[in-house]
């Protein structure tokens, strides 16, 4: 089987959500964007004295960075002996399909995208796992509005920019 | 035999030394074991294919709805599991406060740029490790984001943000009946997952690596 089936991938994650939730776990939930910061502040050699945020993300900001670490190892682990997905490249195929051939336009909105999603995640206090998975699965009522927010933007921009037209 | 790391720097390697550090003596886990979890999480996400821009992106054009079934079906099962973990002290809560104006904006930025880049911050980095050269150029701006946001967080995210009201819980709203909340809550979003029609959007570059028994598309 050279991809697990969508049901499949929600029975495992969920068990390795309780697993980290769990005290005999790591008794915290899995996050997926404080990192983000942590790493810039790291690669550009900001003061933790200087700046108040980077005080407040520094334990979560570390633990997530080594978790990244581990993911980092995971993806690349299954993608060469399993899934054979191990390539490199620089527009993906449904790119090409719904917006451009173009590698510098892919690229350039990828740059953007990836800038405004670590703001928007910061400003949220979350992102698709540490509001979505870890915080509705709390019944959060923050982690419902932020899902509700995010599925609406992400389906009218999907509408909006891409030529999803007779295709 | 001891071995002295030297944590005390600002340099770079020092600075990664110290963040080991922090996470052994943080008490969320051993070193090892937060790194096993992200391992877990990579092959996961990756065996999967959800950090596909086919599939992310795919969803927001509505051409494929295999992210939302695997997101509804995880959250479903764990708030089941987890609530009465908690309850029997096997677990914690861990609340995001809600802030009206930074879960608004933040939201709407995240969805926007979540439908362009094909990807978000947890599954990123598994494309990166498959070779995605493009998510890596969109990683460094997620960076350059993480730095804007570290410098301006003071005099504008922060007031931007707004207010905290309190870090509520559905089940907190209906006293006397937390456990049926729980309950409710956690096998509605299970058939959601299940009842969300299966559209799957195929990426051929991928698949013509794999012997023709094991193609999904087939």
């Amino acid at each position: 089987m050279a991809r697990l089936p969508w049901w499949m991938g929600g029975i495992l994650m969920a068990g390795l959500l309780l697993m980290t939730f769990s005290v005999f776990g790591a008794d915290r939930p899995i996050g997926a964007s404080t990192y983000v910061p942590y790493f810039a502040d790291i690669i550009f050699d900001l003061d933790p004295e200087k700046y108040s945020y980077l005080k407040h993300i520094e334990n979560p900001g570390a633990w997530e960075g080594v978790m990244l670490l581990g993911a980092l190892v995971g993806g690349f682990i299954t993608s060469v002996f399993i899934t054979k997905s191990f390539r490199f490249s620089l527009v993906p195929s449904g790119w090409k399909k719904y917006k451009n051939d173009s590698v510098l336009s892919r690229l350039l909105w990828s740059f953007f995208a990836g800038f405004i999603m670590i703001i928007g995640a910061r400003l949220a206090g979350g992102c698709t796992s540490g509001h979505f998975m870890s915080g509705m699965s709390q019944m959060a009522i923050s982690s419902m509005i932020f899902g509700t927010v995010v599925m609406i933007a992400l389906i009218i921009t999907g509408k909006l920019f891409y030529n999803t037209k007779d295709k | 035999m001891d071995i002295t790391v030297k944590t005390q720097g600002t340099d770079l390697i020092s600075r990664l030394a110290q963040m080991f550090e922090n996470v052994i003596h943080q008490g969320h886990g051993s070193l090892a074991l937060v790194f096993l979890i992200g391992i877990i999480f990579g092959g996961i996400i990756q065996y999967t294919r959800v950090d596909k821009f086919e599939k992310i992106a795919g969803f927001a054009m509505l051409k494929d709805t295999i992210v939302p079934k695997m997101l509804f079906l995880a959250v479903g099962l764990t708030s089941i599991g987890l609530y009465f973990m908690i309850e029997a002290g096997y677990a914690h809560y861990h609340i995001k406060p809600i802030i009206w104006q930074g879960l608004l904006v933040g939201g709407a930025l995240f969805g926007i740029s979540m439908a362009i880049f094909g990807k978000c911050p947890g599954t990123g980095p598994v494309s990166i490790a498959e070779g995605r050269i493009d998510v890596l150029v969109g990683a460094i701006g997620g960076l350059f984001g993480g730095l804007v946001f570290t410098l301006y967080y003071d005099d504008f995210f922060k007031p931007l943000m707004g207010e905290s009201l309190g870090k509520l819980t559905l089940p907190s709203f209906f006293p006397g009946h937390e456990h049926v909340v729980a309950l409710i809550f956690g096998v509605a979003v299970t058939l959601i997952a299940i009842v969300i029609p299966k559209i799957e959007l195929f990426d051929e570059a991928d698949l013509s690596q794999l012997p023709d028994d094991q193609r999904p598309d087939k």
